[in-house]
Order: C-alpha cells, then structure tokens, then sequence
C-alpha cells in the first residue's frame, strides 16, 4: 500500500497550479482527502502515551524517530464511534505551520490528483449532518467517486490559530 | 567605502575582542579603585587596551569609537611618559568606565546591525578637559616630560611597540607577488601577514592600509607586497608560513640587517594609517613588553639582560630572544571559540545517544529465553562506559567558571553603591566554580538584581551604619560553590536584613495569610513572601529597586533553569540570598513508574522514599482529601490514577506504591501503581499542540522507545 502512493507521488513531480495531489484515506466509510502539501509521511501505528487531562480526540504521544508528535483519531474528532485498531490502521504525519501531527485514520486509499474545476464547495449548512462536515473545504470528483477534501487546519484547531494564540499569551 | 571589505568573521572578532578589551579594562579599573591610583601595570594594561580597540575599530571604520578610544588612550599616554603625581582618580574611573559604557553601548547596536551613531563629543571633551588640568597640575613636577603628544596626528606607531631585538633575531625581508588574476589581493596579503605574526616579534608591511583600503588590492598585485620580519625562525619557517595563504605566485626571503630593518621601517612607516598599527599590536603582545621598553625610545639593541629571565627555562636556547612569554602564548592558541549553536547539537546529539543505547541494550529481542548474551554484555558493558565519558565530556566542554559573570557584578557594586551614595565591598569567593554556560546565561540577571537589591535595600546608608555602631563600609559577600550536584550561589550582606513585621503586614494587607494565623508561618515561609509579584515593603521607590517587580522575575529566571532561590535573614544583622541551581539542564536521573498503562518520569533527586503504606496508616478526610501517615509524619497523598482520571488503575493502596517527593521543604506522597526502574533522561518538551497539564512539565524516551510523560513536583503541589 505504502508503494503506492509514493510510486503515484514521483510519478507525479511536475505541479500542475489548477490541480492539487491530495493523500486520500478511510474513515468511517467515507474518503477523504488532505493536501499533499502537508503530508509528511505515512507510517504504522506504534505504541502512543496517552496524555491525561486532554480533549478525547488526542490519543497521545508518539515517537517518531526521536521527535515527540502527537497523533490524534480522526473517527473521534469527527464525533464517530472509535474503532478498533488493526492492521490497516495507519498514522497520516501532517505539518500545518511548526506544528507536526499524527493522524490516526481506518486506512491509506492512495494519491489521487484533482483539477480545480473539479472541485465544488462543500454542501449548504442546512445539509450538515454530521460533524465531520465541517472540516471540509470542498468536494473533489475523480470520475464516478467523490472525495471530501479536508482543511487540515480545522481538523487539527477548534478555533482559528489567531484565536488560540491570543488565548495562549493571555493564559501567561 | 570598503564595507564589503568587511567580512562576518572580523566583525565577530572585532566584537569579541573589544568585548575582552572592555572587560579587562573594567578589571583594572575596578582593582585600583581601592588603591586611588594605577601602578605602572595598570596604565600600561589601559593604555595598550585602548590602544588595540582605536586601531581596530578604525579598520572596521567606526568612527566614534576610534576618536574616543584615542582620546582616552591621550590621557594615559600623559599619564605614562610624564608620571604625573597628581591625578584624581575617582574622576578617571568615572570617565574610563563612561568610555567603556559607550563603547559597550556601540557594539550592541553593532550587534544588532544598527549605525553606531552615538555621540562621544562631550565624553571626548571632558577628557580633553581633564588632560588639560592634569596637566596644568603637574606641569611643575615634570618639566622633563617627553616630547608633546597632544596633537593625535602626531603619533607614531613606534612610540608604543617597540621591536624586541636580541642576538638571536634576525631580519628578513619578504617579498610576495600574486598572480595577476588574484581577487582581493590585498586580504590575501593580510592573511600573510597574519600567518606570520604568530612567529614575528616585529613586522611591517608596504603598502600598510591594505584592510582599509580596497585599491590597495592594485597596488598589492602591480607591485607586490613588502613585508620586513624581525624574527628568530628560520626562513624555511617563514616561507612555510606564508605559502599557506592562497594564491601566492613568488616568495622571495632575504635576510637581512637591523640597519636595513629600520630603513624599511621608517620607509614604511610614512603612510601608515591606523590599520597598519593595529597589526603590528596584536593582542598576543604581553603587557610585559611594554613595561620593559618603557625608558627606552626605540631599543633596536639587545638588552635582554634587563629582561626578567622567567622565559629563559622553558627555551634555554633561544631563551634571550624571546621576550614575550612564551608559554602564556601557547595557553592562548590551545583554546579555540565554536559557535553555541554547535554544541548545542552535539549535546542534543549525544542525549539521543544515551536513549539509542538504552533502547538497543534493552531491546525486547534480546530477551529470548536461552540466549548466550555473554558476549554481547561485554562489548554492551563497553559502550555504556564509552557514552557515559562522552556525556562526561560534553558536559565538562559546556561548563564555564562563573568569574566572568562575577566580575560584573564588581561593576555593579560600584555603580550603585556610589549613585545611592553608600560605601560598599564586595567579597568574592568560588568565582572559579563552573557551571552549565547555559545556566550562566540565566542566572546572570537576577544575581544583578539580587547584588542591586543587597546595595539599595540591605546595607543602610553611611550615617545609620555609623549610629548602629556597625562598620561603616558594608559588605557584600558574593560566593559559589559546588554542593552534591547543585550549585550554590550566594549574595550576603551585613545590612539590615528583612523585618518580618513588615513583611506579614503587607502580607496580611495583600490577603496572602489566608485562614492561618500569623505565628503559624515559619521564616522561610516569611520570607517567601518577598518574591510574589508586586510584593514591596520598600516606601519609596529609588532607581534600582523598590518597585516590587524584580524578585518575582529572580524566582521565575531561577526556577527556569530548576533552581531554587533560598532566603535567610536576621533583622539587623543582614540576610542572604542563596541561588540553588542544578549543575546541567539536558540529561538527569530519572525514577520510572506507572498509573493504569501510562509511564511517568521524575527527578530522582526529587524522591524521597518509595513505600508500601497499609490500610491502617491512610487517613482519608470527609471531604475526600487522604493523607498517609508514615514514621508519624504526615503527608498529603495524591493519586495520580483519580488526579489525572485515568481509569483501571489500582485502587487499593497496599497493592501500590506510595512515592514521596519533596520540592523546596514541601513532602508529597504520590500513589503509583508500580515502580518501573531508572534511566537516565532526556527532558524534551510536550508539543505545543497539547495544552499545558498541571504537575507535567515534559515527556522523555524511554529505553523501549516509548514515551514517558515528566511529573513535576513543583506544579503538583501549586
């Protein structure tokens, strides 16, 4: 699986401005879809250090080759049932600004290239159903399926950045 | 013009070395302040300092300090040749350490890469001034002074290094051309030059002004470059030295006489600005030097029995010539100045190291029953001993002794000690502990604020001192020392000590007491109070302290690097203000345990004991809160499954342990539900994506890989 997507990414080195690669994944039955731009890597779940005190969705620390990064589950911050981890569950290492993060996702579909006339905003806020939905910026169509394209930014951050910065300053 | 000439590195050096400069400046002026005069040392040091900091800044072109250097450098030059007797001192060193200030003030912006553009003109005047009296002064007693020096164009670069000339040396005359295509040829020169001055007791060059002057490259490739050497290598030394530097086409090496040395001197000398003078006073040259020429003009002669004979031992056999002492020398070029950043990463790295090697030693693998490790403990046993020096040693490469850090503190005594008009000493003991250089850079503030508030607070003025019959000078005892891994810095002062009425009123005012009574709280506790934020007993407020900010800021710098700040007082007597301070930062001993699956590290210095505790010593309060009693004391017990709501975790307090910590004087009993082990830990910090936990103040790898969460003592119990 993990061949794939990088023999799809080099083949795919010459950036196209109207069309972005994005990494897609599983999670709770649907397919979604985050920027390569801010994919690091992808690697195995390995053991992580549960940090007490924290939001439910963070599931703690990781390893990572000497650099503690912490993973959080997508099924549980899209307000899902978590499912049990096995071996298609994999970790989407993702850099937003300074900040790296693990994303625990059901599983690695590959690296799909999407046009930007193939992108449509994502549904009215009457169609929100479910929470997930409001991490995603838009939907990508790559023949027949559709993808929900993700804002890595919202998934990672309640608020916006400034918002927590200001809260941050104004705890010190 | 020539900006681009100025590369990074000689603007690092510039600024180091003028930094020195300034410090030793400070140093002596800070010794002969008790004296009230300079011995022969003293003028000689200053006035070679200055010397050095106006011939190198005006190679860098700073303007400012060069005309200002050179002023100072005026005066002493006065007060060198003509031995005045009559010179106010205390005027002097006011004026020296605004020089210095100035100067200090410059670099940072240069620093910063700012404009210098501070304004010496008053400083320059007043020293003008002062000259002008101190030689009005003395005129009657030394009508035999030398000749006028007054003009600045008037020097010469002669007047103050003198060759050394002895039997042995001998003179050579080099003559280096370039290849036509050569760029910079005149750095390429100057780098000769430098090469050289390692060997050299005199050295001239033609055409001089090749740092400062771009065009000089020009006249460098057209005509060459003329060097006269006094040394008493051989010219097979030379010729090696030289060819080290880049690009040289021909060397041509003739030796030659005195004579004709001076002839080239006086040749060379004609055009000789001030950069040419700073590269024949390189700051190798010993003070020494000076201090022997000092009744002779130019001795091209050998007068070495004049000399002291101290070098003679070390070379017997060029002994005569050598008059700079040469082991001192060879001290200097043993050290060599690396960038932070670069032990910074090499520390990181080997922190790395000690947790690769424990996650290969106890690696799971090896843990196959039946296995012959025999081998593999041996050759494991060496590598753990081999990491364990190299921590050793990195450890041991980022101490620095705090005698820099000290000798500020001289100045800052002195500065406060005469706005507030007060008569202080300062006492220095164990400036030659070491410590972490990080740590250094940390504690450097607030032990300035602690010396400030010891001068400003703690000693009373002259008068009162006198009507409480104590001595009239006060003191200040500023003293380190290494204590079973900790270091102790402390500031003591027989002043008047903290009043603690004072202190527990305004306490009280402020609502700090809470629901205990007065007499309950034990000094320390007192005393502790004094470092809250916006805490002042101080009725009016001075320039240096009063304001209630400050010792907060002491505390938190302190605790920063995982220090304590200790305080002691006895009302009328004085008080002392002791910095406890771990000796490293990056790697400690930490104990390992665990609470329902996830591992939790602390100090081990922090741990008091590990216990079993049964049923009967637990007492649990109505409202929930439990404490246990061990040997009859008794202490506050947090569990850390319920603290941190972590569930599955053992509920019966005779199936876990029970941790005492202790964190400055407090004890703390912590339930775990079993001990892990030990290793030693690399503190890194919890991503900033993770809010801050109380009572957690970072994680570590553990020898499996894992990661291991670090409880700290000090945010539990806030």
């Amino acid at each position: 699986m993990e061949d794939e997507y990088k023999e799809a990414s080099e083949k795919n080195v010459v950036v196209d401005e109207t069309k972005t690669q994005y990494m897609t994944f599983r999670c709770c039955e649907e397919i979604y879809g985050i920027s390569l731009e801010n994919v690091n890597e992808i690697i195995g779940l390995q053991q992580y250090t549960s940090v007490p005190e924290t939001e439910d969705y963070i599931m703690g620390l990781i390893n990572l080759r000497g650099k503690v990064i912490p993973v959080i589950d997508v099924r549980i911050r899209f307000g899902r049932q978590p499912l049990e981890y096995n071996d298609r569950t994999s970790v989407i290492v993702i850099q937003v600004r300074d900040e790296v993060i693990g994303l625990i996702v059901d599983g690695i579909e590959g690296v799909v290239t999407i046009g930007k006339s193939d992108t449509l905003p994502p549904p009215s806020v009457s169609d929100f159903k479910t929470q997930s939905r409001k991490y995603v910026f838009g939907i990508g169509k790559v023949g027949d399926a559709v993808k929900l394209l993700l804002d890595p930014d919202k998934l990672i951050h309640d608020e916006p950045m400034q918002e927590v910065q200001e809260r941050e300053t104004g705890e010190e | 013009m020539g900006e681009d000439m100025i590369t990074e590195g000689m603007l690092d050096m510039f600024i180091f070395e003028t930094e020195q400069g300034l410090e030793n400046l400070e140093n002596i002026c800070l010794e002969s302040k008790d004296v009230g005069e300079f011995d022969d040392d003293h003028v000689n040091g200053i006035f070679r300092i200055m010397h050095t900091i106006k011939g190198a800044s005006a190679v860098m072109m700073y303007q400012n300090i060069t005309t200002l250097s050179h002023k100072l450098e005026d005066v002493f030059y006065y007060i060198r040749e003509s031995q005045p007797e009559n010179i106010p001192h205390a005027e002097l060193l006011d004026y020296i350490f605004e020089v210095s200030d100035f100067i200090t003030g410059e670099l940072e912006k240069i620093k910063e890469g700012a404009e210098t553009d501070g304004n010496a003109d008053e400083l320059i005047e007043q020293l003008d001034a002062y000259l002008k009296k101190i030689q009005e002064s003395n005129k009657g007693s030394v009508a035999a002074a030398p000749a006028p020096q007054q003009p600045a164009e008037q020097e010469k670069p002669h007047f103050y290094i003198a060759p050394v000339a002895s039997d042995a040396s001998k003179f050579y005359t080099i003559y280096i051309t370039y290849a036509k295509d050569t760029d910079m040829a005149n750095i390429k020169a100057y780098i000769a030059v430098n090469s050289l001055k390692g060997i050299a007791e005199d050295i001239l060059f033609t055409p001089a002004d090749i740092i400062s002057n771009p065009d000089s490259a020009n006249v460098v490739l057209e005509f060459g470059f003329r060097i006269a050497l006094q040394t008493v290598e051989e010219a097979d030394r030379i010729m090696e030295l030289v060819n080290a530097s880049a690009g040289i086409e021909q060397v041509e090496i003739n030796e030659c006489t005195s004579d004709d040395f001076i002839a080239f001197c006086t040749e060379a000398q004609t055009p000789i600005s001030s950069a040419g003078e700073v590269l024949m006073a390189p700051v190798e040259h010993p003070t020494v030097l000076i201090k022997d020429q000092k009744p002779q003009t130019i001795p091209l002669t050998s007068e070495e029995e004049k000399k002291p004979s101290d070098s003679e031992e070390k070379k017997p056999k060029k002994a005569p010539a050598k008059k700079k002492p040469v082991v001192k020398k060879g001290e200097a070029q043993s050290f060599i100045s690396v960038n932070i950043k670069k032990m910074d990463l090499l520390m990181d790295l080997i922190g790395e190291l000690v947790i690769a090697e424990a996650v290969v030693l106890q690696n799971p693998d090896l843990k196959v029953p039946g296995l012959d490790l025999t081998n593999f403990q041996k050759s494991a046993a060496q590598l753990s001993k081999i990491t364990s020096e190299l921590q050793d040693a990195i450890m041991a490469m980022r101490m620095m002794p705090l005698k820099n850090t000290f000798q500020k503190m001289n100045r800052i005594v002195y500065d406060t000690s005469k706005k507030l008009g007060k008569d202080v000493e300062l006492q220095v003991i164990g400036e030659d502990t070491e410590v972490d250089k990080n740590i250094i850079e940390h504690i450097s503030d607030p032990l300035m604020h602690l010396i400030r508030n010891s001068v400003d607070h703690g000693i009373e003025s002259n008068e009162k001192r006198i009507e409480l019959g104590k001595q009239e000078k006060g003191k200040i005892v500023l003293e380190a020392k290494n204590e079973g891994g900790q270091v102790w810095i402390s500031v003591s002062d027989n002043g008047k000590g903290l009043k603690k009425k004072d202190i527990l009123e305004k306490a009280k005012a402020n609502g700090l007491l809470g629901n205990r009574s007065e007499k309950d709280f034990t000094d320390k506790e007192i005393f502790n109070f004094i470092t809250l934020p916006g805490f002042s007993t101080k009725k009016e407020v001075t320039e240096y302290s009063g304001r209630g900010v400050g010792m907060d800021v002491v505390v938190k710098n302190i605790q920063d690097v995982g220090g304590i700040l200790d305080i002691e007082s006895e009302e009328g007597k004085g008080s002392s203000m002791t910095m406890k301070i771990p000796l490293t930062l990056a790697i400690s001993d930490g104990m390992i345990f665990s609470v329902s699956g996830t591992s939790f590290v602390t100090a081990t210095n922090s741990v008091t004991e590990f216990i079993r505790v049964s049923k009967d010593q637990l007492i649990v309060e109505p409202d929930g809160e439990e404490y246990v009693m061990i040997r009859k004391e008794c202490y506050p017990l947090i569990r850390l499954n319920r603290f941190y709501h972590l569930e599955h975790g053992k509920e019966d307090i005779e199936e876990g342990i029970v941790i005492i910590l202790n964190h400055e004087e407090r004890q703390i009993a912590i339930f775990a539900d079993e001990l892990v082990g030990e290793q030693e830990i690399v503190v890194k910090p919890i991503p900033s994506y993770i809010k801050k936990v109380r009572g957690i103040s970072g994680c570590t790898q553990l020898g499996d890989g894992s990661i291991s969460l670090i409880l700290d003592t000090g945010g539990l119990l806030k």
